[in-house]
């Protein structure tokens, strides 16, 4: 059994290139994240919502309501410190992970290079405030990273269909997070992918990563952005080949 | 206010905590639909809200039995507040009105729970139950207070709101403005100058001052006044908070300065003739009623002259209406130049013009009257490149002692001026001709 969970600004149909890798290896299940997709508002809730512990409750009752256990995880972005919180609560329902473009802490502390200042993100929640629209539209090249026109079409579409309140609350939820604590607590072994250049996440963050997960490899691909699994779906796909057997 | 009462409900966990060897012990205030918010914790921790419906805790009757943790679904930021796996769960129903499925929620790792002291616990359900709603009463003060302040300052007027204590006051941004003070909230006694100093500085003080003593007194007196400051005017309107000065009272400053320019503005298009500029008949019968009363009451003459323009038709049919339209706007203009400046000038309709003086001097409205006249005839009145020879007849009439009983004066006069411009047509116009009265 193995569980697609998608990253912030996307839906499930983020993973329309790799899913047919998934699909002949692994039954899949796949879903939207709270305030994402064509029922996000109606799922999102402003408090529980409002750091990532409330989409790993909804993570877990989803797979304790399908009776889903020692399943293969496969997050992208957020849904990396989504899995971690899910699994450090219960590892019972994980048999390993795969966290693509994930990140533990967004803003710079002491001996910790997360990549972001706090005036950067203040500037990032300005503009989405002050027109959502256009931030979209200069958002989602930078995070797509590549020349990659559909690519940039879909992130934009799916950015688009978020309520833009939604939008900048989950946002602030993401990149004011601080989940170090929960990732020591992982028991569970964890696959981490990431590109040599994406703008959300430094190679330091994943070195962090695969030094505090006791069970965890790290694979950086020769690839740039922060949507591999969309834009290099074979540079993904060749590592999975290689981890998942 | 709420750090308090939240300080107390942290009281009370730490106290269950130490009391029964727990590792977590927390407030939760969890509404019907199971929205939970950790208001307090031991040892504190900072928690979102989470959703308790579906985690197994509202489908038990509690007592002073802990149960295995492995039975119930648990938020995954409790189970990481925690350092080890939950092994024990304790819920210690605390039911409030606004978040009936409240209560205390504590947590035993790998110590389990000593029974003797555990059973104690649910004796601190009504000490929550009295906190949560005190706190929420709190925060409910709170958050009305700030839609208030909000409130306050939305408004596009000076607001100085006193209480019926007679202690307290607040003022919003406007009215700060206004007394030179900060916004917020003062001592009463504090506001009472700057409020005096305000009135002092109108130019209608006095007036002011009269009204406002009348009211001494009386605590439920409302009143709205224009206070005067220089070029601009507030309405200035105070009343009883709820109609009862015991629940305090509340000025409001509105700046109605461009309001009273506004209908000034309006006033003036409707008296006045579109063409001249001069006022209308309208404007005439009003103002003119003003300067018969007052010189009826001084015992003052007044005099009419009707204006006619001579041959107008002839202007017209000659060289067309717009250049009819420029040479009445010259009459216009050389008639204004000719009188003195408190004489009322108006256009009655078509080429006929009226002027009502303030005077008992028959030679004088002579003079008057054939200056208009000369101002008229002597310079030809220029208009579409052509200049046109116009002249002016005049009939005029003298009140010189009114009784002061006549109400119909001013339509005596002017019938009288009237039938002297009459006069004046027949003689071969270009004159001016005298109907004498009394």
């Amino acid at each position: 059994m193995l569980i697609l969970s998608h990253g912030f600004g996307t839906d499930q149909d983020a993973w329309t290139s790799l899913r047919p890798w998934f699909e002949a290896r692994f039954d899949v299940v796949s879903f939207d994240l709270a305030g994402c997709g064509p029922s996000g508002a109606e799922s999102y809730d402003f408090e529980r919502h409002g750091s990532m512990f409330g989409y790993a409750d909804d993570l877990v009752e989803l797979m304790d309501e399908l009776e889903l256990q020692g399943c293969v995880y496969v997050g992208h972005s957020m849904s990396c410190m989504i899995g971690a919180v899910a699994a450090g609560a219960r590892p019972d329902l994980f048999d390993r992970m795969v966290m693509i473009g994930g990140s533990p802490r967004y803003l710079n502390d002491a001996g910790y290079t997360g990549g972001f200042e706090q005036p950067n993100l203040d500037q990032l929640y300005e503009g989405m405030a002050a027109n959502y629209q256009a931030w979209v539209a200069g958002f989602a090249p930078i995070v797509v990273g590549v020349d990659d026109r559909e690519a940039v079409a879909d992130f934009s579409r799916t950015l688009f269909h978020m309520r833009p309140d939604i939008a900048l609350n989950t946002s602030r939820t993401i990149f004011q997070s601080d989940m170090r604590q929960a990732v020591r607590r992982i028991t569970t072994p964890v696959h981490l992918i990431q590109t040599s250049s994406d703008m959300a996440v430094p190679i330091e963050v994943g070195e962090w990563l695969v030094d505090a997960i006791p069970d965890a490899t790290l694979d950086i691909i020769d690839a740039v952005g922060h949507l591999p699994h969309m834009t290099a779906p074979t540079e993904v796909i060749r590592i999975l080949e290689r981890r998942l057997r | 206010m709420i750090p308090t009462f939240s300080e107390a409900l942290y009281e009370l966990c730490g106290f269950a905590r130490v009391a029964c060897d727990a590792a977590l012990v927390m407030a939760l205030e969890v509404d019907h639909d199971g929205r939970a918010i950790p208001v307090a914790s031991s040892p504190p921790h900072r928690f979102a809200g989470f959703n308790l419906n579906r985690s197994g805790i509202f489908d038990i009757a509690w007592s002073d039995q802990p149960r295995l943790a492995s039975g119930f679904r648990l938020p995954t930021a409790i189970i990481h507040a925690l350092s080890g796996r939950p092994a024990s769960i304790l819920f210690v129903p605390s039911p409030v009105d606004h978040a009936p499925k409240s209560g205390l929620l504590l947590f035993w790792t790998d110590v389990p729970p000593p029974p003797h002291l555990v059973q104690h616990v649910p004796l601190l359900a009504s000490s929550i139950a009295n906190t949560l709603t005190t706190r929420r009463e709190a925060v409910r003060q709170v958050a009305m207070r700030d839609q208030f302040n909000d409130l306050l300052d939305s408004v596009p007027s000076g607001i100085v709101l006193f209480d019926g204590d007679g202690q307290s006051a607040v003022i919003n941004k406007r009215a700060a403005d206004l007394l030179a003070a900060a916004p917020g909230p003062h001592r009463a006694r504090d506001l009472a100058a700057p409020m005096r100093a305000l009135r002092a500085r109108c130019d209608n003080h006095a007036e002011l001052d009269a009204v406002y003593a009348a009211h001494v007194g009386n605590v439920d007196y409302a009143a709205s006044i224009h206070w005067i400051m220089g070029e601009r005017t507030f309405d200035v309107d105070t009343h009883p908070v709820s109609g009862d000065g015991q629940h305090g009272r509340i000025w409001l400053f509105t700046d109605v300065t461009a309001e009273i320019e506004m209908a000034a503005r309006l006033r003036g298009l409707a008296d006045s003739d579109s063409l001249t500029g001069l006022p209308n008949r309208r404007y005439f019968e009003r103002r003119s009623a003003q300067i018969l009363a007052d010189a009826q009451q001084d015992t003052q003459g007044v005099a009419v002259l009707m204006v006619d323009v001579d041959h107008f038709k002839r202007i017209n049919d000659t060289y067309g209406h717009p250049v009819g339209d420029e040479v009445l706007k010259a009459v216009a203009t050389r008639c204004r130049g000719a009188l003195r400046e408190h004489d009322l000038l108006a256009r009655f309709g078509g080429e006929e013009f009226v002027v009502l003086m303030a005077t008992s001097d028959r030679n004088q409205v002579g003079l008057l009257a054939e200056r208009l006249r000369t101002a008229i005839a002597d310079v030809p009145i220029r208009a579409n490149d052509i200049d046109i020879d116009v002249s002016v007849s005049i009939g005029a009439a003298l009140w010189a002692t009114p009784d002061g009983d006549d109400r119909d004066l001013l339509r005596t006069l002017v019938n009288r001026a009237d039938t002297a411009l009459y006069d004046a047509k027949r003689d071969g116009r270009n004159c001016v001709r005298f109907s004498a009265i009394g």
